[in-house]
């Protein structure tokens, strides 16, 4: 009973021993020390800060020596300072490493910003470019719009210029046409076309009255038209005038200048003037008397007066064929009477061309007496008959 | 005998006096590291504008407490071990502000490098745009 009693307290005595003797359990501290021992950066931080590092090391080493001594309190203390150490080495390296990455992302940072210099300057560079292409191509499109809006003016310019050219030109073909219709229409009034062919000149003035108010209404082509008639009128009407006017003109200057030319005749003495007409002739006839005694063919003296007379009167008016024509009166043969008549007409000729009157105006001729003016039977009468005459013919 | 006792009495009561006085010269030496520490802790709460090191003041602070706590106690070398251990705590505590304020000026130049990369991204981007842009108007310029 005795050994009963005594083994519990032999047990409890020997676990007592057993526990006092074992190591006790490991301080939070010393493990979180092991920990922060066992991170990264450890090595890194023991170059930095060897002192500190070592310090560390020197407390952990005690701090574990201290706990398998038993002495937690001590060891927990050491770790402490052991953490307190190394994380104080470990942010100084962490200083160190931060300033080296400052230090590199300043130099990034500066080389960033020298390239975004650049880029934003190649930028501007491009955007000034571009922005002055784009003004240009909007001026040039501008200048296009321009340029095309102008040429559409010019067109339209150029169009009213060629219609109001042409207007121009037509009013110019039309004044053209009526102004040769007006000068037809006074060609055909110096021909007295308002009396010879008077339908005709009328037309043509109506027409061309007509043709003044289609140019005032600026209707070209009717004015034209009307021009062209009033002038194909006119024209007509000139040709239709011309020869009757002419006729008449002629007529009208004839009978003036006959007219003249008789007065003149009546003006020289000593010869006896009359008009007659043998057909469509017209014969001023001159008798200068007393030229020649009995049978002579030469010109008595005393008749130069008379002939120098005659001689101008023929030169004056030299667009008369003049004819010079002996007579004699009835007593002789007639052959030797017309040889007389002859003779004396050529003495006569001879007479007014030694007087400046051309040969070739002068027809010689003798008749003898078949041409008497009065009685052969008294001396008078014969007288007279005995003659040579100087006749102008006209119509 | 009896003046001997009176000497040895006497000798006694001046190095008691003694002892005495400089114990209370270590307490109040002590008091004045924790009070220089507990000052140096507040600074360092203002210097950590960031908060980095929030647990680290705290644990500052409680060693702190128990270091007061000790001296209280007269446990002088215990005080001294605590204090020792706050001097290297406040000195762990500067680094690790000084580090974060590090990290926060790096994380700083890494967003403003992140910025001005992508800044320089869009520039270039824009860049080719442009000469894209410029060289379709050129080629509609011919």
């Amino acid at each position: 009973v005795r050994a009963a009693h005594s083994f519990p307290i032999a047990l409890a005595v020997a676990a007592g021993m057993t526990w006092g003797c074992a190591t006790p359990p490991r301080p939070r501290e010393l493990d979180a020390y092991d920990v922060l021992k066992r991170s990264a950066n450890v090595q890194e931080a023991a170059k930095r800060s060897p002192d500190l590092v070592a310090t560390s090391d020197k407390l952990g080493t005690k701090a574990t020596e201290e706990w398998q001594s038993n002495d937690l309190e001590e060891s927990r203390r050491d770790a402490l300072m052991a953490q307190i150490k190394l994380k104080t080495a470990l942010a100084l390296l962490e200083q160190e490493q931060l300033k080296k990455k400052i230090d590199a992302m300043n130099s990034d940072q500066a080389k960033a910003e020298e390239e975004f210099g650049l880029a934003s300057k190649e930028l501007a560079h491009e955007t000034e470019s571009l922005t002055l292409l784009q003004k240009y191509l909007e001026a040039r499109q501008a200048a296009e719009v321009e340029k095309q809006r102008l040429s559409q003016q010019m067109t339209s310019e150029q169009q009213k210029a060629q219609a109001e050219q042409l207007r121009l030109s037509q009013q110019l073909e039309t004044e053209k046409k009526i102004a040769a219709a007006q000068l037809a229409l006074r060609t055909a009034e110096t021909v007295d076309a308002a009396k010879y062919a008077k339908a005709e000149y009328s037309a043509a003035s109506d027409m061309l009255a007509k043709a003044h108010a289609e140019l005032k209404e600026n209707d070209y082509p009717g004015a034209q038209a009307s021009a062209e008639v009033a002038r194909q009128s006119a024209d007509k009407a000139a040709e239709l005038s011309k020869p009757q006017y002419e006729q008449a003109e002629q007529t009208s200057q004839n009978k003036a200048r006959d007219e003249a030319l008789s007065r003149d005749a009546s003006g020289i003495s000593g010869v006896s003037v009359r008009i007659e007409r043998r057909g469509d002739l017209q014969r001023l006839v001159l008798a200068v008397p007393d030229l020649f005694s009995k049978k002579s063919t030469g010109i008595t003296a005393g008749h130069d007066a008379v002939l120098d007379a005659v001689a101008g009167l023929v030169n004056k008016y030299p667009s008369y064929p003049v004819q010079v024509i002996g007579h004699t009166d009835n007593k002789g043969k007639s052959g030797e009477l017309v040889a007389l008549s002859a003779a004396r007409a050529q003495s006569v000729f001879s007479a007014l061309v030694s007087r400046g009157v051309e040969a070739r105006r002068l027809l010689v001729s003798g008749l003898g007496g078949d041409e008497p003016i009065t009685d052969n039977r008294s001396t008078a009468g014969r007288a007279k008959n005995n003659r040579v005459e100087i006749v102008f013919l006209y119509h | 005998m009896r003046r001997r006792w009176q000497r040895a009495a006497g000798v006694l009561a001046v190095a008691a006096a003694l002892l005495a006085g400089a114990r209370a010269g270590e307490e109040d030496d002590l008091q004045r590291q924790i009070e220089t520490q507990r000052s140096g802790a507040s600074d360092l709460e203002r210097l950590d504008d960031i908060k980095a090191t929030t647990d680290e003041i705290a644990l500052l602070r409680s060693w702190l407490d128990e270091a007061w706590a000790l001296r209280s106690k007269h446990e002088y070398d215990q005080v001294r071990e605590v204090l020792d251990r706050c001097l290297a705590q406040a000195e762990l505590v500067r680094q690790k502000i000084a580090a974060a304020k590090l990290r926060a000026q790096a994380q700083r130049r890494e967003v403003a490098l992140r910025e001005l990369r992508a800044k320089i991204a869009r520039t270039q981007k824009s860049l080719e745009d442009t000469v894209i842009k410029k060289k379709a108007l050129e080629g509609s310029a011919q």
